[in-house]
């Protein structure tokens, strides 16, 4: 995993010439035998591979809340805050602070939104999230998230790549990169999108950066075509679809056995796992059979694409073996409008959220399968505007993660009386993708890649903490 | 992992009493070589705390230079040369306990292999001979080794590549046959495949040199440059928009274009590169020279609010100096923003004083003209001129009228004091204070807003405002306003003036009069300046606009193209002193309405910048123009004739007998033709001071660094010339070690796929040592012997045998050299996403061959460009007609919606520079090619093109549409299986199981009929053949 494909085939050389002019003891049998495995097993890119020890969970749905989650209005009930709503924040606490929009010395404003405790674990949530009180016992809430970024698009291109540099891969490449695929007609990676707007940081939240392009997220909708160009043109029906492929791959045949040019096999196959897919992805997006109830579940309305419908796809995605799904649902991002913006992107999603674990856990998916809500920061305890907004804020958010080796019930960190500073168990994005790769098998300083001359990680190169706190 | 260290374990052991080999088996029984096989392992494992970083240099060792490596501690050695027993550095990577293990268990770093151990003692055992790291070595030309056989030699380059073949026991490929090599060299070389009347031509050319021939034609035609442009484009970060969450569009095509034009006319490459990093510098700068600066201009820009513009221009500039790094140098320079190097002698600091070479230039954006708009303008400038000379030749004493009148316009000119305002806004878009009194707005541009200012005075009497919006380099078109064209619309003008001793003392301002010394007549604003339904946003017109109360009428200047971006100034007078005793608070409010709705595109009238003066005057006639202004403050005989021709045009519209002659200048204006603009660079005349940042943070500024360029590289002469074009010309000097080189690296990789080194971004001490590297360095040194020409590269490389072989692989071979990196065959790749599109679409008749221009936006799905996949709208004028057919460089590039296909085809999203692509080989790239309607259009035109042949036969039709797409004709079997494919298709449309009709829609879904004479059935049947054609394999390969 430490090696990029040159060394590997360099060593692969170096093994076949040892193997052949050395003579080390091998029959010429056994030879031909082992080197002829070596064939059949080699690799596609998205062939699925080991970790380096046993994972814990073995897919990954991420919901990304792109805009930034108030954590004040959500899960960090802030009872000081509210007694200080109206007054100006203590010099000290904003001292050197930058913000994006508004003057850091603006008012306090207290939290818009009662809480109650939730489940047997007794966290505390808002009332915007009774649906994700009954499965609080399933989930660990980290209060102590800490980012470097502080503007859209460089705190989602750092929560998705681990740095606000442009080219590296993001998270889901990564992961497609170091365990393949499951399955043979759908990507490794699949993305949707939902909400007021698409991500901030564009494309590059799911991209591949230096690792092979096979790994970069692919975007999926459920309207139109699932994949894009899925369907045949016009008046090519499926018969006709079959015996085009099948003509085109005779046709590839023979060129191989002209030329001897391995890659034609692979685009043979290529052609083969696309006409697969065209009625696997179909298959995937048709909810009819769904039964009523589960629908209900997660808030679905037939027909009506959104958040709601992609958490089921999700489930149904990892369900078919696909790696990594990542839904972006950008709506978060309250400067204005706060009670009334969260009140529906709550109303948009928790339900759905609340589903997803249940309905993953029903499946028995939830073991394997880690998932992971939260945006790219926070937002300020000071207001913006006269009384109903919040800036951008890194120093303190919340995010929340479940199933595949998360202890459930389990709040962890503390932030201070205002919602502004981590004071306990401080988790930086660093540490969250250590945890991740961790529950996925991986050593993060073990996956890597070698490029521009440097052992290139996701968690970058200072040290990094496990959060043990949230394992089970 | 574990297989790993198995095999590796096993194969060391193995080896005790074999040979050394390298990778690929050559013989080298003794001498290990330190830069192949010891420097790699010193600078991965050891160089981290060993090396050239002092900041976390471990034991004081370093092993990146023998002296230190080799020099007695007390009496004890690291290495002794000679004498492995008595090098510590033996002991500590061969000890079992982890305490005393190198390198340590907690460095992430695994141990030594025992191959790696053996290399590192029999090193040690040789004398431990050093060599500094190749490539920090300027190349020198080596011999060319001779052949054993000399007609197996077209160029020296197969002299190279032989010698290493015949060391590997290994026989070149025979040449490919014509029909592969012609197909190959077009797409090589221009990118396009030819066509089978263009394969004939040469298949029929017996002469010798026909090759020869082919090649020349084929460098000489103007598709070679757009080929090569896209070639260097990834490398520029090439892309029409400014990338982060806004990614609005931009207008760079110039640049592309430049870069065209550059290959077309083999600009010497160190040339192409001084122009590109200092072009604006040179003497007597070209419009062209200023454009190529664009390549530096190419970073993305962040517009989204809430930012600061320093930050992300500091981003900018990092990734100039990567995108320096990887495209010129071939160097990682990265680490440097952050820390010293770990691997190279390059520190933190080295860093800074390159950056500083580079900081110290405006982000302009000035408007260009096209050669034929250039001729437009210099026409429209000559014909003002003769007009204006005429009218000083009808008034003799024009010079005596003037002066009299400038005495007259100065006398009552009022004083102003300049106000210091700071906005009092949310910080949505930013304004930056300049030295001047102004401010400059950056960052995001909302379109319909309203600026607050708050100013504090303590004048007794204030009865009138002036607001003077300038021109500056940094904005579009330089200003003064943010629109594309440098336009801006001011909806009103308002303030309320508060006593400052008592602030529930205050008045709105109400003012009688405004005056201009200029605005537009008025004029409806239209697209992109409408709502959501295309209703327009108001109308731009005269000065008193500003003060009407109306939010659907604004003040414009939009005085035409030619005159649009110059300085102008509105007074506003009160209807009173608004004074109050004891100092006056103002707040201002600058209302602009007049913008679009979309703030993600490019839809903004904002001011760009602007400064506010107030006095106790109430004048009652238009001001002078700023630009007139300032002229007449420098004494007449002094004035440039420049400024003099200024003022004269300025004086000659009050000058009652001539208003029939000013008109008549109006309208030859009117024929000033519109151009376009371009990012650039365009240095400041004060520089910036560049500070080392702590860890690349703009908020931790260390020391100061003074401009300059590393130590261990050959050194830059200091001769007066404007620092960044001095380091342009170090980059390209002839002893820059890596930059010849890295380019001739790269033109080689385009050629076979790999590199000669493998990794093209980094030719450093952690980079692949080339297969090659006297082919290398003869490249290099040729380039540069012939006058930096790229096309004789090029020639020395296709005219090769080496480049000539078949690319028939047997199994033996393919597992013997699986990449190809000894070239015993020739290449066989898919090629980029660009060819591969331009394939699809020349195979079918359909690409329009049209040379530069504005990028065009061929069929795409909508929904791509809406939200919630794209953050904002985007605007995706699809291209009509024929325009949708052009070559795939000409599509529109959004990096935060990169266009499908090409994205599925590997190309980069212009991000960050790139120097490799991957070529991956997909699904989803079967789904572009099998069904994106583009390209079944293609398969439409395809069956057009076969069908309207001479010949009515199947067979030759199918010969022929076989030959567009592949350029060979098919086998007997092939034809056969593609006969019956047909006739399949036939039965069903014949049939009627499936309706022909349906196939006839295009790209956008309109509908097409088929050719005259062919019956629908026929048709359809021939277009679901074309499709099986374009989606071959061969189709999509470079063979």
């Amino acid at each position: 995993m430490t090696e990029n494909p040159i060394d590997q085939i360099s060593r692969q050389m170096a093994r076949r010439w040892f193997l052949k002019d050395c003579g080390v003891g091998l029959g010429a049998v056994a030879l031909q035998q082992l080197l002829a495995r070596e064939a059949a097993a080699a690799p596609g890119p998205l062939a699925p591979k080991k970790p380096h020890f046993a994972p814990r969970a073995r897919n990954v749905i991420f919901l990304f809340m792109g805009g930034g989650p108030s954590h004040l209005e959500l899960f960090d009930y802030k009872p000081v805050l509210a007694r200080f709503d109206g007054q100006l924040p203590p010099a000290e606490l904003i001292r050197d602070y930058r913000a994006a929009f508004i003057n850091p010395a603006s008012k306090l404003l207290g939290p818009k939104f009662r809480f109650r405790r939730y489940g047997a674990c007794g966290a505390e949530l808002s009332e915007l999230l009774p649906n994700m009180g009954t499965v609080v016992d399933e989930i660990a809430i980290v209060k102590s998230m800490v980012t470097d970024a502080f503007n859209h698009a460089p705190a989602q291109i750092f929560m998705s790549t681990g740095t606000q540099q442009f080219g590296k891969p993001s998270l889901g490449a990564w992961v497609s990169w170091g365990l393949g695929s499951e399955s043979d007609n759908l990507p490794a990676f699949v993305v949707f999108s939902s909400g007021n707007k698409g991500p901030s940081g564009g494309n590059a939240n799911w991209g591949s950066g230096f690792l092979p392009t096979v790994h970069q997220g692919v975007s999926l909708r459920t309207s139109g075509d699932p994949v894009l160009y899925l369907s045949n043109p016009p008046g090519v029906d499926s018969r006709t679809q079959r015996d085009t492929l099948d003509t085109i791959g005779q046709l590839n045949r023979i060129r191989y056995q002209t030329v001897g040019d391995p890659e034609i096999e692979t685009r043979i196959r290529s052609f083969e796992m696309a006409f697969r897919m065209q009625s696997s992805a179909p298959e995937l997006m048709d909810i009819s059979q769904e039964p009523a109830h589960v629908l209900k579940r997660y808030g679905i309305e037939p027909g009506k694409p959104g958040f709601a419908m992609n958490c089921l796809l999700a489930r149904r995605l990892v369900e078919r073996g696909v790696r990594f799904v990542e839904l972006f649902h950008e709506s978060w991002d309250q400067h204005g409008g706060l009670v009334r913006g969260l009140t529906k992107n709550c109303q948009d999603t928790e339900k759905a959220c609340a589903a997803l674990i249940g309905d993953l856990k029903d499946h028995g998916l939830l073991d394997e399968t880690l998932v992971i809500w939260g945006g790219e920061f926070g937002r300020t305890p000071m207001v913006q505007g006269s009384s109903d907004g919040r800036d951008h804020h890194p120093n303190c958010f919340t995010m929340w993660l479940a199933g595949g080796g998360v202890r459930g019930g389990v709040t962890l960190g503390r932030s201070d009386d205002f919602g502004f500073h981590v004071v306990e168990d401080r988790v930086h994005v660093h540490d969250l993708h250590h945890t991740i790769l961790h529950l996925l098998g991986f050593d993060p300083q073990r996956l890597s890649f070698r490029f521009q001359g440097l052992d290139q990680r996701l968690t970058g190169v200072e040290p990094t903490r496990l959060v043990t706190e949230i394992l089970a | 992992m574990n297989s790993r260290l198995q095999c590796t374990t096993v194969l060391a052991a193995a080896l005790i009493s074999v040979s050394v080999r390298s990778a690929f088996g050559d013989d080298r029984p003794t001498a290990i070589s330190f830069q192949q096989q010891i420097l790699p392992i010193l600078s991965e494992r050891c160089f981290a705390c060993h090396g050239p970083d002092e900041t976390s240099r471990e034991a004081d060792l370093r092993l990146d230079q023998r002296d230190d490596a080799v020099r007695s501690r007390d009496g004890s050695f690291v290495i002794r040369p000679g004498d492995p027993q008595a090098s510590t550095l033996i002991d500590r990577i061969t000890a079992a306990d982890d305490d005393e293990r190198m390198p340590p268990p907690d460095s992430g770093n695994e141990p030594l292999t025992p191959e790696q151990i053996r290399l590192l003692r029999r090193w040690i055992e040789q004398g431990a001979p050093w060599s500094g790291h190749w490539a920090w070595k300027p190349p020198q030309r080596p011999p060319v080794p001779t052949a054993s056989s000399a007609n197996a030699v077209a160029t020296p380059v197969d002299a190279f590549v032989l010698a290493r073949l015949e060391k590997e026991g290994l026989q070149p490929a025979p040449p490919a046959d014509r029909e592969t090599l012609i197909r190959r060299a077009y797409l090589d070389l221009l990118g396009l495949p030819p066509s089978p009347e263009q394969v004939d031509e040469f298949l029929n050319d017996r002469r010798p040199d026909a090759w020869v021939r082919l090649i020349d034609r084929l460098l000489d035609s103007p598709h070679y440059g757009e080929r090569w442009a896209r070639f260097w484009l990834d490398a520029a970060r090439y892309a029409d928009s400014d990338g982060f969450e806004k990614d609005k569009p931009r207008s760079v095509w110039f640049y592309r274009d430049w870069v065209i034009r550059a290959f077309n006319s083999d600009m010497p490459y160190d040339r192409f590169i001084i122009e590109q990093i200092a072009g604006d510098l040179l003497p007597g700068a070209s419009q062209d020279q200023r454009v190529a600066t664009g390549f530096l201009r190419n970073s993305m820009i962040n517009e989204e609010g809430g930012i600061d513009p320093e930050e992300f221009r500091m981003q900018a500039m990092f990734d100039r100096m990567d995108a320096i790094g990887k495209s010129i140098v071939g160097i990682t320079l990265q680490c440097g923003q952050c820390h010293n190097h770990k691997y190279e002698p390059f520190s933190q600091r080295d860093y800074y004083r390159m950056f500083a070479f580079l900081n110290n230039a405006h982000e302009a954006q000035p408007v260009v003209y096209t050669p034929e708009q250039q001729a437009k303008r210099q026409n429209v400038l000559d014909r003002v001129e003769q007009i204006e000379r005429s009218l000083k030749e009808s008034m003799p004493d024009w010079q005596e009228r003037m002066a009299r009148w400038e005495t007259t316009v100065l006398a009552r000119q009022p004083e102003w004091s300049v106000l210091t305002i700071e906005n009092a806004g949310d910080n949505n878009q930013r304004y930056l204070p300049q030295e001047d009194g102004s401010v400059l707005a950056q960052g995001y541009a909302p379109t319909r807003f309203t600026a607050t200012f708050h100013a504090a005075d303590s004048s007794e009497e204030i009865r009138s405002f002036r607001l003077e919006v300038l021109t500056d380099p940094n904005l579009p078109a330089g200003g003064p306003g943010r629109a594309l064209d440098g336009q801006m619309a001011l909806t009103e003008f308002q303030v309320t003036a508060e006593s400052l001793r008592d602030p529930g003392q205050r008045q709105d301002v109400h003012f009688v009069r405004a005056v201009a010394d200029y605005s537009n007549p008025p004029r409806q604003l239209g697209p992109p300046y409408t709502d959501r339904q295309g209703n327009s946003s108001g109308t731009i017109g005269p000065v008193e606009y500003a003060i009407d109360g109306d939010d659907r009428t604004a003040w414009g200047i939009d005085a035409g193209p030619g005159r649009r971006n110059q300085d102008h100034q509105a007074v506003f007078v009160a209807d009173r002193n608004i004074a109050y005793p004891g100092g006056t608070k103002l707040i201002i409010r600058l209302k602009q309405n007049q913008g679009g709705w979309n703030s993600n595109d490019n839809q903004t009238l904002n001011l760009g910048r602007f400064r506010i003066s107030v006095s106790a005057a109430a004048p009652e006639t238009d001001p002078l123009p700023p630009a007139v202004r300032k002229i007449l403050a420098v004494p007449a005989d002094r004035r440039t004739p420049e400024q003099q021709r200024t003022v004269f045009s300025c004086w000659r519209r009050t000058v009652p007998e001539w208003q029939q002659a000013s008109r008549q200048i109006e309208r030859v204006w009117k024929d000033h033709p519109e151009g376009t603009t371009q990012l650039t660079l365009l240095e400041r005349p004060r520089p910036r001071t560049t500070h080392v940042l702590e860890r690349g943070s703009f908020l931790r500024p260390l020391e100061a660094v003074d401009p300059g360029t590393p130590a261990f590289l050959h050194p830059m002469p200091s001769d007066g010339t404007p620092l960044r074009l001095a380091f342009a010309r170090w980059l390209v000097a002839r002893d820059s070690p890596t930059t010849a080189r890295a380019i001739v690296n790269r033109i080689w990789q385009a050629y076979f796929g790999t590199g000669l080194v493998d990794t093209p971004e980094d030719l450093g001490t952690t980079g692949s040592a080339p297969t090659h590297p006297d082919l290398l360095d003869w490249l290099a040194v040729e380039l540069m012997d012939h006058d930096w020409k790229l096309r004789h590269v090029h020639r020395m490389i296709v005219l090769s045998r080496t480049y000539r072989q078949s690319s028939q692989v047997s199994e033996a071979l393919l597992r013997k050299d699986p990449d190809n990196r000894l070239l015993a065959r020739g290449a066989r790749f898919r090629p980029d996403a660009e060819i591969v599109h331009d394939i699809l679409l020349s195979a079918a008749g359909l690409l329009v061959p049209e040379i530069g221009g504005p990028s065009v936006c061929p069929p795409a799905p909508p929904f791509l460009f809406r939200r919630p996949v794209s953050y904002g709208f985007k605007s995706w004028p699809y291209a009509r007609d024929e325009q949708r057919f052009r070559r795939a460089l000409y599509i529109f590039r959004f990096r935060s919606v990169p266009y499908p296909s090409l994205q599925t085809f590997d190309a980069p999203s212009g991000e960050y520079a790139t120097v490799r692509r991957p070529r991956t080989n997909t699904p989803l790239q079967s789904l572009v090619t099998l069904n994106a309607p583009l390209f079944f259009e293609a398969a439409q035109g395809l069956a057009r093109r076969m069908l309207q042949q001479n010949s009515r036969s199947d067979e030759d039709r199918i010969v022929y549409g076989f030959r567009c797409c592949t350029g060979r004709r098919p086998a007997e079997n092939e034809q056969r299986i593609l006969e019956n494919y047909l006739r399949r298709q036939r039965e069903r449309f014949r049939s009627g199981t499936i309706d022909a009709a349906e196939l006839f829609v295009d790209s956008y879904g309109r509908k097409i009929t088929s050719p005259s004479g062919t019956d629908d059935a026929e048709f359809a049947s021939w277009i679901l053949l074309s499709r099986v054609l374009l989606n071959l394999d061969e189709t999509i390969t470079r063979g």
